[in-house]
């Protein structure tokens, strides 16, 4: 188990967001952290959106996701939604899922917390990952 | 506060064909788990069952519900052991 089985993203940087060249997605005016998000989705296959980190996470529903994606080994991106409580609302607004954690793999929402324990039991979990 | 019937009553109230276990696990009334079978859900992928049980409450959950752990399930789909 090395260090970088997972990498945090820090959602949320002090530097101001870039000025959306093309940014005709919801928001109209450009939302940065709705675009944050979604660009992080895009770029990683595997993402986890918690509350803490995986080193320590903050709710127990976080903490056991983050132990099923650990034992099987997979890399997988981290972010916290707990510093902005506007990192969830959007969050959920893109994803139509309203609790915490939500993994996404291959831009996909794949559940929360219950379905990835669900499929990690199955084996399904493995199989997606893959 | 609702109650673990409460969740229950809506669930079923909500979804047609449901039949719904539910548990307030702390006994706060603010974390529940739920196991819902529903002839609805034939057909649906985990996540579209899962949408529905949440949509019964809005922004209840996350807000007033700070958990609802959902089991979901088709009838057609119910092991038997």
């Amino acid at each position: 188990m090395s260090a970088s089985q997972f990498e945090p993203i820090p959602m949320l940087s002090s530097e101001p967001a870039p000025a959306p060249a093309e940014t005709q997605e919801a928001g109209g005016e450009g939302n940065p952290i709705r675009a944050a998000i979604t660009e992080a989705i895009a770029e990683h296959k595997v993402i986890l959106f918690m509350k803490g980190n995986p080193e320590a996470p903050a709710c127990g529903f976080s903490a056991r996701t983050v132990a099923m994606l650990q034992s099987l080994e997979v890399p997988f991106a981290a972010v916290d939604i707990l510093p902005d409580p506007r990192i969830r609302q959007e969050l959920s607004a893109i994803s139509n899922w309203p609790t915490i954690p939500q993994l996404f793999v291959d831009g996909e929402l794949v559940g929360g917390c219950d379905i990835v324990t669900e499929m990690y039991e199955s084996g399904e979990l493995a199989q997606a990952l893959l | 506060m609702p109650s673990a019937e409460d969740i229950k009553l809506r669930i079923e109230a909500a979804i047609p064909g449901a039949r719904a276990e539910v548990e307030d696990y702390t006994g706060g009334g603010d974390h529940f788990s739920a196991t819902v079978t529903a002839a609805a859900f034939e057909g649906l992928s985990r996540i579209q069952q899962h949408r529905m049980v949440y949509d019964v409450f809005g922004a209840e959950v996350g807000g007033a519900i700070h958990a609802l752990a959902l089991k979901t399930q088709a009838p057609s789909t119910i092991n038997t052991h």
